[in-house]
C-alpha cells in the first residue's frame, strides 16, 4: 500500500486550503489558521510547507491577480489534487482506526 | 492622498537577495501584504520589527536560492574525483610539488614560528587580574639652570605613601626593588639573583597564589619572606617551609618564611624567587624624593582614573618640590604598556613593539613570496592543464566547478604543508628558543585560538595562491584550446613577471637590512670605546667590606704575577648611570650642571685602560682622604672626562687642573681622561665625574690571560679566606658589554635566518618558473643551436629576461631599504655610513644567485641534443 506522508503542521495547511476552497492563497491561510486553532503561523514556516505539499503533489498552485496592497505582487493560490484528497482521506482513516482501537476505559479514565 | 509606508530597504534588499527567484514575487507579496496591515492596526514601528522578523524566518532551506541554478550534481562523487585528481596531478607534476610543498612548508613553519613569539610577547602580564588600572610611576628631575633631564622608573619611597594618602584615585601603592642577595643554603652562601622586596600591599594589586601562608600577613613587618615553590623546594625540600628560618644578607640576618606561592608564568614583567618584605630594607623615609632607587606602581580605583590624576600631579609635585632647586615631575605608566610600549625596562627586559612588528612584517613578506611562487608555477603549468579543461568543459563542467577544484588542489598542497610545518615548528622551536632568547611553549600551537588562525590562514593562502590560477584555467575557452594553439596570454606573462620582480625586491630589501644589522653590529663589537674591556674580571664585593681589608686582599692578590691592576669602583667602564650634579665656583648661586658620576679608587684608570691626558690620576692618598666618619671631613678629588671640562667651561684641559668643584662635596680637579663610551652606542658621550672613594661594591681585575684557570684559581683561593661570607662569582667586561646589545644581536640573528630563507624561496620560485619557460621554448634552443648558436649565446638569451626582472627589483627594492635602514641607524649616535657599496653588494649578490638558478636549467637546454628537442611528432 502506498505510504502517504504527511505531516501534523502539513495536515493543518492542506485541511485549511481546503476550507478556503478557491481562495487559498498563503496570506489567507495564515489568517485562517491562526483565527481558528489560535497560533502564531510564520510566514517561512507556511511557506515551507507549501512548497513541501506541492513538492509531493498534493498541491498545485496558480498565479492570481496582482493588487495594490501587495505592491503589484500577484497571488499564487493553491488548490488540492486528487492525489492530496486521497492523502488527507488517508490521514484521517488511520487516525480513526487508531481512536477505535483504543479501550474505551483509557478514554473514561482521562476524563474523571 | 494615501499614505505609503515602506518596509525597512536594507531588509527587504537582503530577502530579494536570498530568496529563490521562483517564490520571490509571491512571497514579496505576502510580506508587503501583511505589512500594510500591521502599520495599519499597530504602526510603523511595530510592523517594521515584525517584517524583519518574518524576513528572518523566511531564511530556510527551500526558500533560499540555490547556489548552482543547473540541474543539480552528486557533489560528494565529484569531491571524490577532483581530490584524486588533485593527488595525481600533485604526483605527476613532482618538481612543482616538490618547490611548492617545501616552499609553503618553510614559509609557514617561518610565520607559525614567529606567530608563537608575537603572541607569547603579546600575551605578557595578560593575566593579572587588574592589570588595567595598575599604573607604574615614571619619575624625571632636573636641576634648576641646567637643561638635562633624567627620566626612568626610579622613585623614592615617599611616592606610594604620600599618593595614597593624597589623591582618592589611588587605591594602592607599591614599593618595589630587586636585587641580589646572598642566601645560606646547607651553610654555603649563595648568591640570590631573583630576590625582591615588596609592599605587602603586592598581594591586593598583583596576581598570586598561595600555597601556604596567610597573603594578608605575609608581608607585614620586616625580615619576612615568601617563597615561590620551586625554591621552597629548592631550600627545604617537600617539607612545610612555613615559619621556617632563612639567613640572608651580607649579615647573614633570619628571615621569616611566611608563605610559598606558585612561580609567576614567564610572561610577567615579575620575576622572582624570593619576596620579602620591603620594611626589610630599613630605608624608609618620607623626607625626600631623591635617594630613587625603587618602582613604585599605583593600584588605581578604577581605569579611568589615568587621565585624571595625571593632571592633579603636575602642580602637586610642584607644590613639593617648590625652592629645593630642583623640579621633579611624576608621569603614570599603564601596567598593561610596560613590556610592549615603555623605554624602561624593570624587572624583565621589555621587547619594543617595533620588533614585533619587524618580525610580523617579515613573516608576512616570507608568505606573500611563498604565494607568488605558487600562482607562477601553476600558470605556467596551466598550458599542460589546458587540454584538460577543454576536455571537461566539453564534457559539461561549468566554471565555477573548475574553479572550485583548482582551489581544491591548492587546498590539499597547503593542508598538506600546515601539517609538516607544526611538526617543523615544534623540532626547531628549541633551537628557535636559543636564537632568540625566550622560552616559547610548543603548547601555545594548540590552543583554540591558534589553531583557528591556523586552519583561517591555511585557506586565506589557498585562496590566494590558487585563486588567481583557478580563475585564469577556468575562463579558458574549449575550442581554443582543443584545437592546439594555444599559449600563454600577455597578461599572464605580465602577471608572472611582476611577481617574480615583487618576490626579488623583498629578498634584496631584506639582504640589505641584514648586511646593515650586521655591519652595525660589526662595528659595535670592535669600535674602539676608549676603554680596555678585554680581560677584565668583575666581581661583586658588596659596599660593607671594609677599606683596609679589601687592601690586603688587593695585596695578597697581586702576589700572582698574571694580575696587573685591581680596582675597587661602584660602576664599570662599560656602563656608568648614576646621576650627580656638579657645580663650580665661579657659577651663579643655583646653577648646577647634570653629570654623571662614580665612586674609583686609585687603580680604577690603569684597570679600565682610560687615558689620562692631563693632570695625573689619583693617589692611595686621595682615597683615604675619604676615609672619615663624618661626610664633612671627607675630602674628595676629581677626574674628568673632556665632555665634562667643556660643559663647564674651562678653555682646556690644564686649565681645570687644580681648580675646586662641587659634586658630593667641594673638591680638587686633578686629572682629566679622554672620553670614553660609558654608555650604550645609542648615546653620545656626557659629561663624567670619576671621584676618590674609599668604597665600592664591585671589585675590577685586569689579567694578563696567558693562564686564566689558574689567575681564576688563584683569585678563589684568596676570596675564600678574604671574603668567606660571600659566594665567588664572577664575570667577565665584554661579556656585560655584550649583553647591552643583545636585542641588535638577536634581531641580527633572527634577520640573518629569515633573509636566508626569503632568498631560497624565491630562488626556488624562480627555479621552478625558468624550468618551464625554457620547456617552452626548447625548439627555439634546438634550432638556434643547429644554426650555430654558442653555449655562451644561448645561456645570454635564456637568462637575459629573468636578469632583467632581477635588475628591475633590485632598484625597486634600495629605496625603502634605504630609508627604513637609515631610520634605524639614527637610533645610534655611534654608526655605520650607509654607504652605497652595501645596495650594490646586495644587489650583485642576488643577481648572482638568480643567474646560477637560472643557469641550472640554460645549460641543460642548451648542451641538450638538440635532435631530442625537435624530434616531437
Amino acid at each position: 500500500m502506498k505510504n502517504y506522508q504527511l505531516g501534523e503542521f502539513e495536515e493543518i495547511v492542506i485541511l485549511t486550503v481546503g476550507i478556503l476552497n478557491n481562495e487559498a492563497y498563503s496570506v489567507a491561510i495564515k489568517d485562517e489558521i491562526e483565527s481558528r486553532l489560535v497560533r502564531t503561523v510564520s510566514m517561512g514556516a507556511l511557506h515551507t510547507a507549501l512548497l513541501r505539499l506541492e513538492d509531493k503533489g498534493y498541491l498545485k498552485s496558480y498565479s492570481g491577480e496582482s493588487t495594490e496592497d501587495r505592491a503589484g505582487r500577484p497571488r499564487r493560490y493553491f488548490e488540492i489534487t486528487a492525489l492530496g484528497k486521497k492523502a488527507m482521506l488517508y490521514a484521517k482513516e488511520t487516525r480513526e482506526q487508531l481512536w477505535k482501537a483504543i479501550p474505551k476505559t483509557v478514554l473514561e479514565a482521562k476524563f474523571i | 492622498m494615501k499614505e505609503t509606508s515602506t518596509p525597512p530597504k536594507p531588509v527587504l534588499r537582503f530577502f530579494r537577495w536570498y530568496c529563490h527567484p521562483k517564490l520571490q514575487d509571491y512571497i514579496e507579496g505576502d510580506l508587503m501584504e501583511v505589512y500594510e496591515r500591521r502599520v495599519k492596526t499597530s504602526g510603523k514601528r511595530k510592523a517594521d520589527l515584525r517584517f524583519i522578523i518574518d524576513v528572518l524566518l523566511l531564511c530556510r532551506p527551500g526558500i533560499i536560492r540555490s547556489g548552482n541554478q543547473s540541474p543539480k550534481f552528486y557533489h560528494t562523487v565529484m569531491l571524490k574525483s577532483n581530490f584524486k585528481i588533485a593527488i595525481r596531478n600533485l604526483w605527476k607534476n613532482k618538481v612543482s610539488t616538490v618547490i611548492n610543498v617545501f616552499g609553503l612548508t618553510t614559509g609557514l613553519t617561518s610565520c607559525l614560528l614567529i606567530a608563537l613569539f608575537i603572541r607569547y610577547e603579546a600575551s605578557f602580564d595578560q593575566f593579572q587580574p587588574n592589570k588595567e588600572r595598575i599604573a607604574r610611576v615614571v619619575m624625571e628631575y632636573s636641576f634648576e639652570g641646567s637643561e638635562d633631564k633624567a627620566r626612568g622608573t626610579f622613585t623614592s619611597t615617599k611616592v606610594a605613601p604620600v599618593f595614597s594618602r593624597t589623591f582618592p584615585e589611588v587605591e594602592k601603592g607599591i614599593r618595589m626593588t630587586d636585587a641580589d642577595m646572598i642566601v645560606v643554603l646547607n651553610n654555603e652562601p649563595v648568591m640570590e639573583r631573583n630576590f625582591m622586596f615588596a609592599d605587602s600591599s603586592f598581594f591586593d594589586t598583583f596576581y598570586y597564589e598561595m600555597l601556604q601562608g596567610n597573603p594578608a600577613t605575609a608581608l607585614n613587618g620586616p625580615d619576612k619572606v615568601v617563597l615561590t615553590e620551586t625554591t621552597a623546594n629548592r631550600y627545604f625540600g617537600n617539607e612545610n617551609v612555613l615559619g621556617k628560618t632563612l639567613l640572608i644578607g651580607n649579615d647573614a640576618k633570619p628571615y621569616e618564611v611566611t608563605g610559598v606561592m606558585r612561580d609567576y608564568p614567564a610572561n610577567s614583567q615579575m620575576e622572582f624567587d624570593f619576596l620579602a618584605s620591603f620594611s626589610s630594607l630599613r630605608r624608609n623615609q618620607e623626607k625626600t624624593y631623591f635617594n630613587a632607587n625603587y618602582t613604585t606602581y599605583l593600584l588605581l580605583t578604577d581605569a579611568q582614573a589615568f587621565a585624571p590624576l595625571q593632571e592633579k600631579l603636575h602642580p602637586f609635585m610642584e607644590n613639593e618640590m617648590k625652592g629645593t632647586g630642583t623640579s621633579i615631575h611624576i608621569y603614570l605608566e599603564p601596567f598593561e604598556d610596560v613590556h610592549l610600549y615603555s623605554p624602561y625596562s624593570d624587572f624583565v627586559a621589555n621587547t619594543s613593539i617595533k620588533y614585533l612588528y619587524i618580525l610580523g612584517g617579515v613573516a608576512l613578506l616570507i608568505i606573500i613570496i611563498v604565494c607568488f611562487t605558487y600562482i607562477n608555477l601553476s600558470t605556467a603549468k596551466s598550458i599542460e592543464r589546458a587540454r584538460e579543461v577543454g576536455i571537461r568543459k566539453v564534457s559539461g563542467a561549468m566554471r565555477g566547478q573548475l574553479f572550485w577544484q583548482f582551489i581544491g588542489e591548492s587546498f590539499v598542497l597547503c593542508s598538506l604543508s600546515i601539517m609538516v610545518s607544526i611538526a617543523l615548528a615544534g623540532l626547531l622551536l628549541p633551537p628557535f628558543n636559543i636564537l632568540i632568547g625566550k622560552s616559547l611553549q610548543l603548547a601555545g600551537l594548540f590552543t583554540p585560538s591558534f589553531i583557528l588562525w591556523t586552519i583561517v590562514a591555511t585557506l586565506f593562502v589557498s585562496l590566494i595562491a590558487g585563486g588567481y590560477p583557478a580563475l585564469v584555467l577556468s575562463r579558458l575557452q574549449p575550442a581554443r584550446v582543443l584545437k592546439g594553439v594555444f599559449k600563454n596570454t600577455q597578461s599572464a606573462k605580465v602577471l608572472q613577471q611582476s611577481l617574480t620582480v615583487f618576490q626579488f625586491a623583498i629578498s634584496v630589501f631584506l639582504i640589505i637590512a641584514t648586511v646593515v644589522i650586521q655591519g652595525q653590529l660589526h662595528y659595535i663589537q670592535t669600535q674602539k670605546l676608549g676603554y680596555d674591556r678585554d680581560h677584565v674580571i668583575s666581581l661583586p664585593i658588596g659596599w660593607s667590606a671594609e677599606y683596609n681589608l679589601i687592601s690586603t686582599l688587593k695585596h695578597e692578590l697581586k702576589t700572582n704575577t698574571h694580575i696587573t691592576n685591581i680596582a675597587r669602583c661602584e660602576s664599570s667602564p662599560v656602563s656608568i648611570v648614576g646621576g650627580y650634579s656638579m657645580r663650580l665656583p665661579s657659577m651663579a648661586e643655583n646653577e648646577v650642571i647634570g653629570t654623571k658620576a662614580t665612586p674609583v679608587d686609585a687603580e680604577y684608570v690603569r684597570t679600565a685602560g682610560l687615558q689620562l691626558i692631563a693632570g695625573t690620576d689619583f693617589s692611595e692618598q686621595h682615597i683615604q682622604a675619604t676615609l672619615a666618619e663624618k661626610w664633612e671631613d671627607k675630602e674628595f678629588h676629581y677626574i674628568l672626562n673632556e665632555s665634562a671640562v667643556k660643559k663647564l667651561g674651562f678653555k682646556s684641559n690644564e686649565d681645570a687642573i687644580g681648580q675646586k668643584m662641587h659634586l658630593n662635596s667641594q673638591g680638587i680637579i686633578v686629572g682629566v681622561v679622554k672620553d670614553f663610551n660609558f654608555q650604550s652606542l645609542r648615546n653620545s658621550i656626557e659629561p663624567l665625574v670619576l671621584f676618590s672613594a674609599a668604597w665600592g661594591n664591585r671589585m675590577l681585575i685586569k689579567v694578563k690571560g696567558d693562564d686564566m684557570v689558574g689567575t681564576l684559581a688563584h683569585i678563589e683561593t684568596k676570596w675564600k679566606q678574604f671574603l668567606p661570607n660571600r659566594p665567588f662569582e664572577y664575570s667577565f667586561l665584554d661579556q656585560e658589554y655584550e649583553r647591552m646589545y643583545r636585542t641588535e644581536v638577536q634581531l641580527g640573528q633572527v634577520m640573518n635566518l629569515f633573509a636566508g630563507i626569503t632568498i631560497v624561496l624565491a630562488c626556488l620560485g624562480l627555479f621552478g618558473l625558468s624550468s618551464y619557460m625554457i620547456q617552452q621554448r626548447v625548439k627555439e634552443i634546438s634550432i638556434r643551436k643547429v644554426l650555430g648558436a654558442s653555449l655562451w649565446n644561448l645561456l645570454s638569451i635564456l637568462s637575459g629576461n629573468f636578469v632583467r626582472l632581477v635588475l628591475l627589483a633590485i632598484i625597486i627594492a634600495v629605496v625603502p631599504a634605504y630609508f627604513l635602514m637609515k631610520q634605524w641607524l639614527d637610533g645610534f649616535v655611534y654608526r655605520i655610513d650607509l654607504g652605497v657599496w652595501i645596495f650594490i653588494l646586495a644587489g650583485l649578490a642576488t643577481l648572482l644567485i638568480a643567474v646560477i638558478t637560472i643557469g641550472i636549467h640554460g645549460m641543460k637546454a642548451a648542451v641538450d641534443n638538440p635532435v631530442k628537442g625537435l624530434r616531437s611528432e
